[in-house]
Order: C-alpha cells, then sequence, then structure tokens
C-alpha cells in the first residue's frame, strides 16, 4: 500500500497536475516544452495538438522542423540566411510564441544571429512524429516559402470547412504576395466547395477577382460537376474570362521575351556591323569578346566583396575597357593584314576565338557564375501573372543606351565622321588626310568593346562559360546580314525583327522549328533583298 | 633532260607506299594495329570530303560552311541501313533500333522504310545531300548572295540542322546518335578483315574522286570556276551563267562529302550529330586552308595531317590541342596562303633553281 501511495506520488502526481494546467495555461505548458523531460513533453505536444489552438501553431511547426531555440529566453525559430563576408552564416530571428514576429534589435533592424549564439531546445523523434498528423498545417507557417506554397496548395479543393479557422489563422500572419493570393484561393476554392449554393456566385466572383495561380482549373473542376446550370454557366464564363486574360497576358510576355532577344542580339550585332563595315573583317571571334567581358565581371565579382552589389556596376565599363584592349591587341597583331579578304580573315578570327576560348577554359575551368545583384533580381508586377524581370529590363535599357551611344558616335563625333568616310571609300577617305591605321586599330576597339559590354550583361542571364560567346553568334550574325552588312540601323531593325519573331514562332512550334523556320524566312527574304534591308554603300563586298 | 623526281610524283608514290603498301601489308603481319587501320581508313573518308572543299571553295572562291553537314548525310543514311539491317538482333530483339525502344517508339517511322535496302540507301546516301544542295544553292545562288553573306547562310543552317538532329523526336536518336552497327552486306564489322577491306576501299574511293577531281578542274567547267574565282562579275558579263557553274560545283562537294560520310559511319561505328555542328565544318574547311587550297593534293595532305596531329596531340598533350589548331588557322592564313602544298612546291621551285641541271638548259636554250 506504501509503495502505492510512493508510486502515485512521484508518477501519477505530476501527470495530474499537468492535466490540470492544459486545461488553464498554454504559458504553462509552453515552459514545461523548454525544461520538461522528453515523457513530459510528449504529452504536453499531445494536449497542444487537441488543443487546436492555432496560436501554438508556429511553435510546433518549428519543433516539426527541428529549428526551435532560445535566445533571451524567447522561443525562437530561423528564417532566411544571410552568408556574411568572412562566411558566417547567420539568420533571421522569428519569434515563435506568445506572438509569432520578426525579432528586431534596437536600432529597429531585422536581427540576424548565428545559431552558435542561439541554444537550441531539444525534443525526441517519438515527441516530434507526434506533430506529423497535423504537419500540413504547420507547413503553413513554415520559415520557407516552397513548404508554404506547398501547404496552401495541397488544401485546394477539399469539402470540408473545419480547417477553414486554421487557413484563416495562417494567413493572417503570411506577407509574401504570391502565397497571400494563393491562401486566399484555397479560402475561396473551398469556401465554394462546401457552403450552401446561393453564395456560390459570391465565392466564384471573389476567385476571379484574386485570380490565383490555379483560379481557372478550380473554377472548370467546379462547372464540370455542378448541377444547377445557372452556376455552371456562371462559373465557365469566368473560367473563360481569365483564358483570355491570360493569353493576352501571355502574348505580351512573349513581345517582351522578343524585345529581350532582339535587344541581345543587337548589342552583339553593333560590334559586328561597325567592324565589318569598315574593314571588311567578319570577326568569328566576336563572341569570344563577350566571354572576356563576362569573365572580366566574374574576375571583379572575385576580387570585390562577395556582399556588395557594387562589382556589377564597376565590372559594366571595365569589362567595356578589356574587351576592347584585346580587340585592339588581335587587330594589331593579326587582323590588320586581312583587311578586304573577308573569307580569309573568317578563318583566322576562328583560329583566334579558339586560342581565347581554351585559355579561359585553362585559366577559369568549366563553369563559373555571376551573382546577380540584388537590385535586378526579382521582376516588376506589371499587373497580376505578368511580371517583367528586372534583369530583362536592364540588358533592353543598356542596349538602348549601347545603341544611343554608338550612334552619338558615329554621327556626332569626329570619329565617327572618320569611320563613316573610311567605310565609303577608304582610299580616298586616306588621300585626305585620315589615318586609316589609327583608324582601324580605333573601330576595332570600339566594336570588341561592345561585345564584351554585352557579356558583362549576359552574366545576368546565364553562366559564365569558356564557349559562351557561342550561343548567340550564330545568330547575330544572321542579324547583320539580314539588315545589310555594316548598317547600324538595318541590324537594329532585323534584331528586334529575328528577336520578335524567333519567341513568336516558338510559342506555336518547339524553339528548333522556330530556328529553321527563320532561317527558310531569312534565306526568302534575300531573294528579294540579297544586300539585307539596307544595303551598305561602301565599297566593299564588290567584286 | 628530263626530271623524274617532282614533288608531284613524290606525293604518289609516297601515297601509294605508305598506305596501299606498308600499312595493309603491316596489318596483315600483325605489327600494324586494326585500330591504326580504322583511323587512317577515316581519315580517307575526311580527305574526300576535303576535296569537294577544295573545289567549292579553293576553285571557284565559295566558303561552304555546311560540308559537315552533307558528311552526315550519307553516313546517317548508311548508319540507318545497318542498324536496319541488324534489327532483331538487338538487346531487346525488337523489329525496331534499340534506341527506339526507349523512347517508347513502336513502329519504324515512314522515312526509315527505304533504308531496309542497301541499294536504295546508298542511293539516298548520295541523292538526298545533292538534292538539298540543289535545293538550296539553286535559291541561295540565284538572289546573288555570294562571299561572306553565303558563309554565314551556310553557318546558320549548319546550326539549325545540328538543332533537328539533336532533338529525340526527329527519331535519328537524338544526341546520341546512331551506334552500335553489327554488320554491313553480311560482313562483320568488328572482324580485322571487314576493317581491312574498307579501309582499302576509302583508299580506292579517295583515288578514284582524286582522278574525277583532277580531270574536272582541268576541264573547261574547271577553268570557269577558276573564273568565278578571280572576277565572278567578268565571268557573267561575257554571258557564263554563273549562277549553274555554282550551284552545280556545291552539288558536286556535297555529293563528295557524302561519300566521304557514307565510308566514315561504318569504319567508326558510330554517327552523332557533333560530327555536323559549327564547328566541324569549319575544321573541314581549315584542313583544306592548311593544306593548300586551290590544289587538289594539298586538300588530301591537309585532311590526313591534321587528322593526324589530332589523334597524337590529343593522346600526348590533350591540353593544348585547340592552342595548336588555332594558332595553326592563323598562321596559315596570315603567312602561308597556299598551305602546306604550296610550301612544297615553293620549296620545290627554289631547289630547281639552284640546281646545276636547271642552269646548264637555260644555257642551252639561249644557245
Amino acid at each position: 500500500m506504501k509503495y502505492i501511495f510512493y508510486f502515485l506520488l512521484v508518477f501519477a502526481l505530476p501527470l495530474r497536475l499537468l492535466a490540470e494546467s492544459s486545461v488553464s495555461d498554454t504559458q504553462t505548458q509552453v515552459n514545461t516544452l523548454i525544461s520538461g523531460s522528453d515523457s513530459l513533453k510528449a504529452v504536453v505536444i499531445n494536449s497542444l495538438i487537441s488543443s487546436e489552438k492555432t496560436e501554438v501553431y508556429p511553435l510546433l511547426s518549428a519543433i516539426n522542423d527541428k529549428k526551435l531555440f532560445m535566445y533571451n529566453n524567447i522561443l525562437i525559430t530561423l528564417g532566411e540566411k544571410q552568408t556574411s563576408d568572412d562566411g558566417t552564416e547567420k539568420f533571421k530571428l522569428l519569434e515563435v510564441y506568445p506572438e509569432f514576429k520578426e525579432l528586431s534589435s534596437n536600432d529597429g533592424k531585422s536581427l540576424y544571429l548565428p545559431i552558435s549564439e542561439l541554444k537550441e531546445v531539444e525534443f525526441s523523434r517519438s515527441s516530434r512524429l507526434l506533430l506529423a498528423p497535423i504537419t500540413p498545417y504547420l507547413n503553413l507557417l513554415s520559415p520557407e516559402v516552397e513548404k508554404r506554397k506547398l501547404a496552401y496548395s495541397q488544401f485546394q479543393g477539399l469539402k470540408d470547412k473545419s480547417i477553414l479557422p486554421k487557413l484563416y489563422s495562417a494567413l493572417a500572419h503570411e506577407k509574401h504576395q504570391e502565397i497571400l493570393r494563393l491562401g486566399r484561393e484555397t479560402i475561396f476554392s473551398i469556401q465554394l466547395n462546401s457552403s450552401p449554393e446561393a453564395s456560390h456566385k459570391m465565392w466564384t466572383d471573389s476567385l476571379t477577382l484574386n485570380w490565383g495561380p490555379n483560379t481557372q482549373s478550380i473554377l472548370e473542376q467546379y462547372a464540370a460537376i455542378q448541377s444547377n446550370p445557372e452556376l455552371k454557366n456562371f462559373a465557365s464564363e469566368k473560367a473563360e474570362e481569365l483564358q483570355s486574360k491570360h493569353e493576352r497576358l501571355r502574348m505580351f510576355q512573349n513581345l517582351f521575351s522578343g524585345l529581350s532577344l532582339g535587344s541581345i542580339l543587337i548589342m552583339i550585332a553593333l560590334g559586328l556591323s561597325i567592324v565589318y563595315g569598315l574593314a571588311g573583317v567578319i570577326n568569328m571571334a566576336h563572341g569570344e569578346f563577350l566571354m572576356i567581358g563576362a569573365y572580366t565581371t566574374y574576375c571583379v565579382q572575385n576580387i570585390m566583396s562577395p556582399t556588395s552589389d557594387l562589382f556589377f556596376w564597376i565590372s559594366l565599363p571595365l569589362a567595356f575597357l578589356v574587351s576592347g584592349f584585346w580587340g585592339f591587341v588581335i587587330e594589331r597583331l593579326i587582323i590588320r593584314h586581312l583587311y578586304s579578304r573577308p573569307l580569309e580573315s573568317m578563318l583566322a578570327t576562328w583560329g583566334v576565338g579558339l586560342v581565347l576560348v581554351q585559355i579561359a577554359r585553362s585559366l577559369f575551368g568549366d563553369l563559373t557564375a555571376v551573382r546577380t545583384p540584388s537590385v535586378l533580381s526579382g521582376g516588376w508586377e506589371v499587373v497580376q501573372h505578368l511580371v517583367l524581370p528586372y534583369n530583362r529590363l536592364f540588358i533592353i535599357f543598356l542596349s538602348a543606351f549601347m545603341i544611343t551611344a554608338t550612334y552619338l558616335v558615329l554621327y556626332k563625333s569626329r570619329l565617327g565622321l572618320q569611320i563613316r568616310a573610311v567605310t565609303q571609300n577608304r582610299r580616298m577617305s586616306s588621300c585626305l588626310g585620315i589615318e586609316t591605321n589609327k583608324l582601324d586599330a580605333m573601330t576595332f576597339f570600339l566594336g570588341s568593346g561592345l561585345a564584351g559590354l554585352a557579356g558583362a550583361a549576359m552574366t545576368l542571364i546565364g553562366n559564365v562559360v569558356p564557349d559562351m560567346g557561342q550561343t548567340y553568334i550564330v545568330d547575330s550574325f544572321l542579324v547583320v546580314v539580314t539588315g545589310g552588312v555594316g548598317n547600324i540601323a538595318g541590324s537594329i531593325v532585323s534584331g528586334f525583327g529575328i528577336g520578335f519573331l524567333f519567341k513568336m514562332l516558338e510559342s506555336f512550334f518547339q524553339a528548333v522549328y522556330g530556328k529553321v523556320l527563320i532561317l527558310t524566312l531569312i534565306i526568302l527574304f534575300l531573294q528579294y533583298r540579297p544586300k539585307g534591308l539596307f544595303p551598305d554603300k561602301g565599297r566593299i563586298g564588290e567584286d | 633532260m628530263k626530271k623524274y623526281l617532282t614533288a608531284d610524283s613524290l606525293f604518289y608514290i609516297l601515297l601509294i607506299i605508305i598506305f596501299l603498301i606498308v600499312l595493309p601489308l603491316g596489318n596483315i603481319l600483325g605489327f600494324v594495329s586494326n585500330n591504326t587501320i580504322s583511323l587512317w581508313g577515316r581519315y580517307f573518308c575526311f580527305a574526300i570530303a576535303a576535296l569537294g572543299i577544295d573545289l567549292i571553295w579553293g576553285y571557284t572562291g565559295v566558303l561552304s560552311m555546311c560540308q559537315a553537314f552533307f558528311f552526315c548525310l550519307g553516313g546517317y543514311s548508311i548508319a540507318m541501313h545497318m542498324l536496319l539491317s541488324a534489327t532483331g538482333k538487338g538487346v531487346y530483339s525488337a523489329a525496331i533500333p534499340d534506341f527506339m525502344v526507349w523512347n517508347q517508339v513502336e513502329t519504324l517511322p515512314f522515312f526509315w522504310e527505304p533504308f531496309h535496302s542497301f541499294g536504295l540507301s546508298l542511293l539516298l546516301a548520295l541523292a538526298l545531300p545533292a538534292l538539298f544542295a540543289f535545293l538550296f544553292g539553286f535559291f541561295v545562288f540565284r538572289s546573288r548572295i555570294k562571299g561572306v553573306y553565303f558563309a554565314i547562310i551556310t553557318q546558320a543552317l549548319a546550326l539549325a540542322v545540328w538543332f533537328i538532329f539533336l532533338r529525340n523526336e526527329t527519331m535519328l536518336g537524338g544526341t546520341n546518335g546512331l551506334t552500335d552497327f553489327k554488320s554491313l552486306l553480311g560482313f562483320e564489322l568488328s572482324s580485322p578483315r571487314t576493317k581491312l577491306g574498307l579501309y582499302l576501299l576509302a583508299f580506292f574511293t579517295l583515288c578514284g574522286t582524286y582522278l574525277f577531281c583532277r580531270w574536272l578542274v582541268n576541264s573547261k567547267f574547271g577553268k570557269v570556276l577558276v573564273g568565278i574565282l578571280d572576277s565572278e562579275s567578268r565571268l557573267s558579263f561575257t554571258a557564263y551563267n554563273v549562277v549553274n557553274y555554282k550551284v552545280a560545283v556545291f552539288v558536286i562537294a556535297a555529293i563528295l562529302a557524302a561519300i566521304g560520310g557514307v565510308l566514315y559511319a561504318p569504319q567508326t561505328g558510330i554517327i552523332t550529330p557533333g560530327r555536323m555542328d559549327v564547328k566541324a565544318s569549319v575544321e573541314m574547311v581549315m584542313w583544306v586552308a592548311l593544306g593548300g587550297r586551290g590544289r587538289l593534293k594539298g586538300a588530301i595532305i591537309g585532311a590526313l595531317l591534321v587528322n593526324y596531329l589530332y589523334s597524337v596531340c590529343t593522346s600526348l598533350f590533350p591540353e593544348s590541342w585547340l592552342y595548336i589548331l588555332g594558332i595553326l588557322f592563323i598562321l596559315t592564313v596570315l603567312f602561308f596562303e597556299k598551305g602546306f602544298w604550296g610550301l612544297i612546291e615553293m620549296l620545290e621551285a627554289k631547289l630547281t633553281e639552284w640546281s646545276p641541271v636547271k642552269g646548264s638548259e637555260s644555257l642551252k636554250a639561249n644557245v
């Protein structure tokens, strides 16, 4: 009897006390979670789950993700990661209980700390497993964007109203625009599927107004199973409305991609075109000057501090200079011997390209990448579902800048006057006192520099690899040929033309067949205008 | 007094001694490996294609940068025949080539059907490139696209068709190409005898095509080609239809490339789109440039020499091959416009100038 009493005292009494406290005070329970024994923690977790109190869900979510820590006696979990200059990793701190919010330091900024300064609150695997049944709800509050997205989409299409309170309370914490829209879509779709018919039109309208990523298919599915003809028609009308809206936006997006591709092609073609016009040399190594520009950006990034975005802006003019310098050297050494021997110069410059690619490969290895500056990451959401990436926008602006600058140099400066004179008649210009030799070198510097600048910009949309110049170079040749070799205006018109046409064809066919079709179109076009859109007026190319 | 040992005759003698006597005999006696025989057999195929490039670029001055595509059209045709003749013996014992089984294709695509027969395959291997070159050449040359324009257009063509062959849905094996050939006309491809036979076939075909090209360039047709190189407009003013000549030489070059491809595929055992990318075509042109453009022997020597150099360099110092090739390109274009063969001709000319025989001859003539 005595032993039984002791038994009660040691084991049963705390359990009894605990059971009482679970009814009365969540805070006490949470305290037990921090300092209690494993078995107590399990009991508390169980009772928290069954209580269905949404305010403790962030806390449970942190336990579930194994990311519950103590900091200054506050329970916190880890938010986004930040890597500082010396390589240490710091995390944003999020308080989980009693409130779910970001912690801020004294100056009001978000607080970032390394894990080493935090004390982990540990849980046994078995107690974490208790959370498995409600993991989908807990993920609604996960600090990771992708997890939250997945969690919300998992609830779509349910017909059960009982989860709505959890969704509402989770969505109240949400700040991410895209997930907010997805979450609302989830709630409206559950409402639509589970509410009485009288309110269906309202929920359909809400869904349409909200226009999340899956709205169209939700409405279509609803219309497919709805027996009431009025509601059915209403929903399918709305779905069609969204469909046509979506198509219009996609066309706009295509136009934008075309503009972006066109400006890339123009950036590359500008330099090619100037050099050919002046010297009659098609520079097959032009793509490699682009590569040099990209590697310049890469080197600047590595030299400067890795967190600062300044490197990109510095590397733009630097890429111009470095590529231009290489172009200058190669012109002096090799290409000046090949003027007005266009076919031979194609082969020699191809050789130059081979050597340059191999140099890059020995120096840098096969695959490197440049970080996108934070200003240029993300995109501008013009309207819902139409996002224009900043890096593409930047490339379009840069190419506009390059076109303007080239135009100003060619048509408003003394150098440009001389370049145009030599393009028209080399010997006559020479007789009139233009130092054609010097001018050739200058032009080559300009042309290669433009390619380098394009290369620096290209790091925004792709990796930096030794043969990156090859990707667009043949297309740029086509741009130059279609526009009329040696003609800037022609290059611009044909660059945008080919860019748009390609993206338009790509939306109907696969990219490859689009390419083949474009080639056919260009050959047909050259039947009527064998010298391109705007034939050059120079002496080069005549027999 | 007649001089017997000219560079020309030395070329023929060396060619016959090395490739018709030393290598095959050595192979039969066992001190030349089968691998070496296949390797040189393949180089002969390249040399045949190079002859075509020399005709169109060296003699006519039209730079075509899609010859590797024609080469591969020939190669793929014969490869398709070899795959079809081996169906049922593959891993899956299916009536279609293995790679189609992997791609979940059940019936043979219609355009594979003609390749069941060897004769038809051979015909198509040559007719397809010829037809393609005719159509493409006709439209391009008719609109007076020439020089750099033509080079760029053909380069774009090479890129476009390369993309098409890379695709899986075109049923040509995608990136992996066609491989795993078993036999050709009943001869086991893996046996040394077949390898030697193919080698000799390639050699004699090279000799045959060389003789044909020599006859061609010495004929009136050849003179017109050189006329196009020198001044196309003057030639057309004298009532020659330049377009017809250009189309004709483009078709001939395409057929020569295709012949090379037909002989190449069975000797290599694989043909992939990598053989026809832009790079491959430009390299083919470089063989001719390095060997000596405008000289048929130059094209042959260029193709053999560059490829031999390639296999030596890639095994000795793999990193440096692109440096060597690139620098050779540049040096040749800058300093040796007539290539390797031009260099030999120059040396020969210098030697005869100095030799006493020549001196006495000229004395006699003066007398």
